[in-house]
């Protein structure tokens, strides 16, 4: 990719010319970084129900979900996965740590009410089975937004030895954001993949995505993410 | 080795046991290591070598001429890393000048509340000592706790060199060089203690730790095989800070 496409993403329509010029300074070559990962956000059942609909048509039976743009991300997530697989990446999966008696009241990813009991069923946080964990793989539980926040992921990455991320899942504007942030600061070169990247609505899914390429991490289409983990030969990192 | 520092400390019982629990066994190197140098500065070494309870006079935490012993070996270990482009990170203290952030350190110390050793010395403690001075590519990391990961970036410095192990010095053996230990064992980092290389200045506790740490967490190992292992790595591994600017011993911190 060439800095002439550096701006060729979702943010496309709705980003004015003078918030362009401003970032100016932060235009660069992206890529895919050394001994990468595969890393997906929250891609658990509670974020499709209801069906690929808008999710504002949702918001009474289902706040949490995504609807249309979790189901729009379907596709292209299964070609990245197959591609993380087919190159023999450590995929690391994170979901809500919602054990009982795991966490004071209080705690979550973000300060919206919590769902009620009867709102809840039993395999909102199992991963969605497109997506579904294989042997091998790594299932980090957290109870907040950061899948490093409270983790192990750092020594799980440090025994794989693994210096970058991919990163692809929901939401983009809550655990995708922060979990980018967070791999930025402890030194790992982070690429997030814009088609497999999703939220509620898609001022907040785009304006996210803006600030996040442009600062903390290169976000890349599936297109060239694919062609990376299948064109070159991925070492995995594993031994 | 058959004799090591610490079987002297240990009861019969204790060697048996460690034996027969399968403690202490030596793990792999690590591939990318980086040296850690851990907190030798004028507080714990005072301005030079004296015996440790004339020292601790004046500067209550020194190790006295342990201290002195290890400054040579780690002289070698620092010139045999710089020599091979292996990152050279040092820890030191850093304090507010109310030293309202001692925090949990005023807890234990009956001397905590004595006038700064700065108004008799010209030396600040935190300053590393002047014979291991860090250069312009070593990266110095202030801290306020006993472990060098505690509220520090030196995690994403390592995972930005990509190290994967880390070579340990400094002191002292039961603090501060062994909560950084710890805490790199748990983000699954190798670990080689110089056994040399460290000092406390308790003599006993500077043995039993270092047999707690090799029993559990590194490879205790002596600085003549360290620099073997150093030796025999490839030189240029790492992008190490380029040092640019970097002209004075301050800078350099």
């Amino acid at each position: 990719m060439t800095p002439d496409r550096f701006e060729d993403h979702a943010w496309a329509d709705v980003v004015p010319d003078d918030l362009i010029q401003i970032y100016a300074p932060y235009r660069r070559e992206t890529f895919v970084g050394p001994s990468p990962a595969l890393v997906m956000i929250d891609l658990y059942n509670l974020a499709y129900r209801g069906g690929p609909v808008p999710p504002v048509s949702l918001i009474d039976r289902y706040p949490s979900s995504c609807g249309l743009y979790a189901h729009r991300a379907i596709e292209p997530t299964k070609r990245l996965l197959a591609a993380a697989r087919g190159a023999g990446i450590p995929v690391i999966y994170c979901t809500s740590d919602n054990r009982p008696m795991a966490a004071p009241s209080g705690g979550g990813a973000t300060r919206r009410r919590k769902a009620s009991a009867g709102e809840r069923l039993p395999d909102d946080f199992e991963i969605w089975s497109d997506f579904a964990p294989q042997e091998g793989d790594i299932v980090i539980r957290k109870q907040r937004a950061s899948i490093f926040q409270g983790t192990p992921l750092v020594s799980h990455l440090n025994l794989l030895g693994v210096r970058s991320l991919i990163v692809c899942g929901e939401s983009t504007s809550g655990c995708v954001r922060s979990s980018c942030v967070d791999g930025y600061s402890a030194g790992l070169h982070v690429s997030l993949v814009e088609e497999c990247s999703f939220d509620r609505h898609e001022l907040v899914h785009k304006m996210n995505l803006f600030d996040l390429h442009h600062k903390y991490c290169d976000v890349m289409h599936v297109d060239e993410v694919v062609a990376h983990l299948s064109g070159s030969l991925v070492q995995a990192a594993a031994e | 080795m058959s004799e090591r520092i610490w079987d002297r400390f240990l009861t019969e019982r204790d060697k048996a046991v460690f034996a027969a629990a399968g403690f202490g066994a030596l793990a792999a190197w690590g591939k990318r290591p980086a040296l850690l140098i851990i907190d030798v500065n004028y507080a714990f070494c005072d301005e030079e070598p004296k015996p440790i309870l004339e020292s601790i006079k004046k500067w209550r935490t020194s190790c006295g001429e342990d201290a002195w012993d290890a400054i040579p070996v780690l002289q070698k270990l620092i010139a045999a890393s710089r020599s091979k482009g292996i990152p050279v990170i040092y820890t030191t203290g850093t304090r507010r000048a109310d030293n309202w952030d001692s925090g949990s350190w005023s807890w234990k110390s009956s001397r905590r509340g004595e006038a700064p050793v700065t108004e008799v010395s010209n030396r600040d403690g935190n300053d590393i000592v002047d014979e291991i001075a860090p250069g312009p590519q070593d990266i110095v990391v202030r801290k306020l706790k006993p472990s060098g990961f505690a509220g520090t970036p030196l995690q994403s410095y390592l995972q930005l060199l990509g190290c994967d192990s880390l070579i340990v010095t400094g002191t002292t053996t039961s603090g501060c060089v062994r909560a950084t230990v710890l805490d790199a064992f748990s983000q699954n980092f190798r670990l080689t203690v110089v056994e040399d290389g460290c000092f406390d200045r308790s003599q006993a506790s500077h043995a039993i730790n270092l047999c707690d740490m090799h029993a559990k967490y590194a490879n205790v190992r002596p600085s003549g095989e360290v620099l073997d292992y150093l030796e025999g790595l490839d030189a240029g591994m790492f992008e190490l800070p380029s040092g640019q600017g970097m002209t004075s011993r301050i800078a350099a911190e």
